[in-house]
């Protein structure tokens, strides 16, 4: 990837640099530079990340936001975090980030990534609400690859499908995502012994992994609006200083909490589409701009389709979803033996159905290693920024 | 028509239940009668292909027999000429089907919706019932992996049918039996003694353990694992949260059937969710919230304190109880399957666990003070605690376990860190500490106070702040360079790094002492606030154990001595130039007592007597030891030079007129003078002149 040896290299020049220049004027213009950089940068692997969908068509790795292109979206997340430091605090003398407006936009960028913690924490759950979904099709695809099929592995096949839609969130009217996520997991109670009509008694919706990853009543789109409420693009002479880069990594630090938030399963997201804006007049955020843009309208499209409920917009749920429904259809309809058009039909859908699933036994687990990852980079970062202010605080204060 | 009827089978009924004479739940009478009475082909004709042949009468060992021949003759043929020969598949089948749809059906139908139905069962129904499942399931196995034909594939049909109903009806039941579990730590937490929700705990501690050695490689023989009872261990503790050994050892009986017959992930998603229900909902019981980072930073630290307090209390549970509880149970639930339990306990755990890390790391990014190292201290403690319960696992542990335990490992690091951190503010607020205003009287600096007492209070820590400090030293030195000459340093002075830090914080403490010292113009009353806070500091060593072992008895000598000089340095600026006055120099002019000399002898004697008293019985020395040690030596001074002087000149002076004007004093009113000195009272003096 060219993005990490650009990296390598940026975070080497500033670095060598800082080691070998005392703060003085001359350096102004290499400090301009290294924001030119910084901004490229970021610009540059945000359409990379768009780039990957176009092509998406045809074969590529990274279907837009799969497993895989999230996995990605926190490379860069983290990439950037990475330069973003180098930017703001590698080798500078602490008294120049007390200064005004640094000691306004620090504290505010510091808050924001406090908020993202939690994100990170509720998308980790999200997960794990993801890997139910996917052993549930598992079940539904071990009992449809028996050849030749019977009623019975039939039956077992739509009842974990029927489980699965409740846990996409499908047929789910009765309450909104956090209640129903809160229900006891229990499925096809009665239904199998009564084998009849009792199964519909306790209803499917309490097939639900039970989150509690978040507090009660926590809501991810009051987290998102209040990480970008105060979020304003530095003007005038602070738009070419140090205020710039912060202001630029907080609005990457919002976006990408968005997106994994669009993504993944969470905790109260409605009208996330509109949560914030990314600022257009600005080169480096085109691109990000258009991933907001996308991102929005397959939310807005949902949303309308959904009760509000549905689970994300990752694309690994959304085939499951698709091929899913079709499958309960089969499975619904089916006696021994079957037609052998509609067998045929239904075996490449579990094919696919497996693959989704296997995709996911890959990704999933890297995926929430990642997100700890984030998180862990966040507290890390939070406290170097802290001890950099810190010592700005003390000793040297009079000097400035 | 002739039935087949369920008999008791024999062979496995009087070994197995032996022991489970008094099971508690009777069997419900029209459950029992399956054993017993007929089958009616009537109820189950539903799934039926029309007409079915009559099928022979046989007893359920017989049909048991007839289709282990069956599997038995498929297994010699696997893979020689089955293609040719088309199988025939033996009624006892078609038997073996019914068998198992009746004991659906009669579940099915127990009056009294709501109530368990297989677990009314006696247990020789029960396991009847379990042997039917095993060999449908291995018969629906062999069937599967024939090559197809019509017969073949139609009576597959049919048992994988049945079979699907039997799974539904056990994942039924085991819902059910996990839905009545009630929770391992239940009630309010109270450490020392768990909560006991187990009437039959004394049975069930039993059962637990021992079936994971034995039984882990005969899980093909699903019918005969129940466990031995062991001899009733010494613990007082119950072995499973909430569920009585009957119901884990039916459990045990479902999870191995539903396994056998390719319903693991049915069995272990039931399992799991249930388990992480009833957790969750013990946890809530103790007293478990989950609070958003983001609302713990904006948290008082009051209220934050409250919630520390009641976080260690729920982590304390989860590992000397509740994990261990749960563990046993998954383990003899799955104990045919022991990969299975693990991975399903660690799914189990580390969904805890998660929320206990976030919760400290939470904890770590709150501001810091000094006033907060013990809390943290605290979580440090709960956080190792955790970890050591969670490595007290055997090696070969889930990967999900391992990440766990080094995600622990992380947030004690920085738990760690924070609180190394904390102590070390301990400095700055010292260094800090640099008022112009001496303490009035020489007394006891407050500075001196709290550092003390601080020093006191994180000494009661002292393991854990070695350890913390250890940590963090490796930690730090890990990067970069000094870290080398730390350890050699620590290796020749033999001083830890907290310790080292210790004496760091006394020294400081000494040097701002001393810079506080030179606020006082007076001499004497800064040896006198040297004295008090030397004292002071002293005192609460020598009254920890634990900071007098760090600071050793050296240190403490050195004090000692330290104190010791003060002592003299403040004799003589006060008490030396007093004695002066009753020095013999001077006073003999050309061999006789000048008399004038000797007037203005006494006279300043009287003055500077009364000026010391007057300033230093203002003064405060409130360690009583101290008080008397400087009174009595300032006595054994003055006093005997004051009465020989007095002894020796009283004779010079004229009685009456001229003595009382010059001899204010009798040597026993110097000695009660003297006893007024450091009292801090201002009026002594004013009192004795009116």
């Amino acid at each position: 990837m060219p993005a990490t040896e650009y990296q390598g290299s940026f975070l080497g020049r500033i670095s060598i640099r800082r080691n070998q220049v005392v703060s003085m004027d001359g350096n102004h213009e290499q400090e301009l530079e290294d924001l030119e950089i910084f901004q490229k940068n970021i610009s540059d692997r945000f359409s990379d990340l768009l780039s990957d969908d176009s092509s998406s068509s045809s074969s590529s790795s990274e279907p837009f936001l799969s497993i895989a292109w999230v996995r990605k979206l926190l490379d860069v997340y983290l990439c950037c975090e990475a330069e973003f430091k180098a930017v703001l605090i590698m080798g500078r003398d602490p008294s120049l980030i007390s200064k005004p407006p640094l000691d306004r936009v620090l504290p505010e960028l510091l808050d924001r990534s406090v908020k993202a913690l939690d994100i990170c924490n509720a998308v980790m759950h999200g997960v794990d609400s993801v890997r139910q979904c996917q052993k549930l099709a598992e079940i539904a695809v071990a009992a449809l690859e028996q050849r030749p099929l019977g009623e019975g592995q039939a039956r077992r096949a739509k009842k974990a499908l029927a489980g699965l839609m409740t846990a996409l969130g499908i047929d789910d009217k009765d309450s909104g995502s956090h209640k129903s996520t809160e229900r006891a997991w229990s499925f096809g109670r009665r239904g199998g012994c009564g084998g009849g009509s009792a199964a519909k008694d306790r209803g499917l919706g309490q097939f639900r992994a039970p989150s509690w990853g978040v507090p009660k009543n926590w809501s991810a789109a009051k987290q998102i609006q209040s990480m970008s409420s105060n979020l304003v693009a530095p003007r005038g002479a602070d738009s070419t200083g140090l205020a710039m880069p912060v202001y630029i990594m907080s609005i990457v630090t919002v976006f990408v909490m968005w997106a994994l938030m669009a993504a993944i399963p969470c905790q109260e997201r409605s009208g996330l589409a509109s949560h914030f804006q990314v600022p257009r007049q600005l080169g480096w955020a085109q691109a990000m701009m258009s991933l907001h843009e996308k991102i929005g309208e397959e939310w807005k499209k949902k949303e309308k389709k959904g009760s509000g409920s549905f689970v994300g917009l990752l694309e690994e749920m959304q085939r499951m979803e698709k091929v899913g429904h079709s499958l309960m259809d089969f499975a619904d309809g089916f006696q021994y033996p079957g037609e052998a058009e509609r067998l045929e039909e239904a075996a490449a859908q579990a094919a696919e159905l497996a693959e989704t699933c296997r995709r996911m036994e890959e990704g999933l687990v890297p995926l929430q290693q990642q997100i700890r990852e984030v998180f862990h980079r966040i507290v890390r970062s939070r406290t170097e920024v802290l001890d950099v202010l810190d010592q700005a605080g003390k000793p040297s204060a009079p000097s400035v | 028509m002739p039935h087949p009827t369920l008999q008791p089978p024999e062979k496995s009924a009087s070994s197995v239940h032996a022991e489970n004479e008094k099971h508690i739940g009777p069997a419900s009478p029209s459950v029992n009668a399956v054993s017993q009475e007929p089958i009616e082909e009537e109820q189950k004709g539903s799934d039926g292909d029309g007409e079915r042949p009559p099928l022979p009468d046989l007893s359920l060992s017989q049909v048991l027999e007839e289709v282990d021949a069956f599997l038995n003759k498929l297994s010699s043929s696997n893979g020689s000429d089955e293609n040719n020969v088309p199988m025939e598949i033996p009624d006892a089948i078609e038997v073996l089907s019914r068998t198992v749809e009746s004991v659906i059906e009669k579940c099915n139908y127990v009056p009294g919706e709501g109530k368990s139905k297989c677990c009314q069962i006696n247990d020789e129904d029960c396991s009847s019932f379990f042997d039917a499942i095993d060999r449908l399931s291995k018969v629906t196995k062999k069937l599967g992996e024939l090559s197809p034909s019509p017969t073949t594939s139609s009576f597959l049909n049919r048992t994988s049918a049945v079979l699907q109903r039997a799974m539904l009806c056990l994942e039924d039941e085991l819902r059910t039996i996990l839905e009545n579990a009630k929770g391992g730590g239940g009630g309010k937490v109270d450490h020392h003694h768990p909560p006991d929700n187990n009437i039959n705990q004394k049975h069930s501690k039993s059962a637990a353990k021992h079936s994971s050695f034995n039984n882990h490689n005969n899980h093909h023989e699903s019918t005969d694992h129940k466990p031995e009872p062991e001899p009733a261990g010494s613990s007082e503790e119950e072995t499973f949260p909430g569920i009585s050994a009957e119901a884990v050892s039916k459990m045990n009986k479902i999870a191995s059937a539903m396994i056998h017959a390719g319903y693991e992930n049915e069995c272990c998603i039931l399992y799991s969710i249930m388990r992480r229900n009833t957790l969750k909902s013990a946890l809530i019981n103790l007293g478990f919230e989950i609070i958003s980072i983001d609302d713990l930073q904006k948290m008082q630290w009051e209220s934050l304190e409250g919630e520390i307090a009641s976080w260690i209390g729920i982590v304390r549970e989860c590992s000397t109880s509740l994990f261990s509880k749960e563990r046993n149970l998954c383990e003899s639930v799955f104990s045919n399957h022991l990969e299975i339990a693990r991975g399903l306990f660690g799914n189990l755990e580390t969904a805890v666990c998660v929320h206990f890390l976030n919760f400290a790391e939470a904890a770590v990014l709150t501001k810091r003070s000094a006033e907060k190292l013990f809390k943290f201290l605290d979580i440090y403690e709960a956080m190792r605690d955790l970890g050591s319960s969670i490595s007290g696992a055997e090696d070969g542990a889930d990967p999900e376990e391992k990440s766990l335990r080094s995600e622990i490992e992380e947030a004690k690091a920085h738990i760690g860190e924070a609180a190394v951190s904390m102590f070390c503010e301990l400095e700055n607020s010292i260094q800090s500490d640099n008022g112009r205003t001496p303490v009035p009287s020489g007394a006891v600096h407050p500075l001196t106070r709290y550092t003390m007492n601080y020093l006191e209070y994180a000494c009661v820590y002292r393991d854990t702040l070695e350890q913390v400090f250890r940590q963090n030293c490796r930690r730090a030195g890990a990067g970069s360079q000094p870290s080398e000459g730390k350890d050699e340093d620590e290796a020749s002075t033999g001083r830890t790094e907290f310790a080292a830090q210790l004496v760091r914080v006394m020294e400081l403490l000494d040097a701002n002492l001393d810079m506080k010292s030179r606020l006082y113009r007076d001499p004497s009353l800064r040896y006198i606030f040297l004295m008090n806070n030397g004292r002071y500091i002293l005192q609460k060593i020598k009254g920890s154990n634990e900071i007098h072992e760090v600071m050793g008895d050296t240190w403490c000598r050195r004090r000692s001595s330290d104190l010791r000089s003060y002592h003299k340095n403040y004799q003589r600026e006060t008490w030396y130039r007093l004695l002066q006055c009753l020095s013999h120099e001077g006073l003999l002019v050309n061999g006789k007592v000048s008399k004038p000399v000797l007037k203005e002898r006494f006279k300043s004697f009287n003055a500077m007597f009364d000026d010391i008293h007057k300033t230093q019985s203002a003064w405060v020395v409130s360690d009583e030891q101290l008080q008397s040690e400087l009174r009595v030596s300032i006595s054994a001074v003055v006093t005997p030079a004051y009465r020989s002087f007095l002894g020796r000149f009283n004779q010079y002076l004229a009685p009456g007129r001229q003595s009382e004007k010059y001899i204010k004093y009798q040597s026993e009113d110097i000695e009660s003078l003297i006893d007024e000195l450091f009292d801090g009272n201002r009026t002594s003096m004013a009192r004795r002149r009116t």
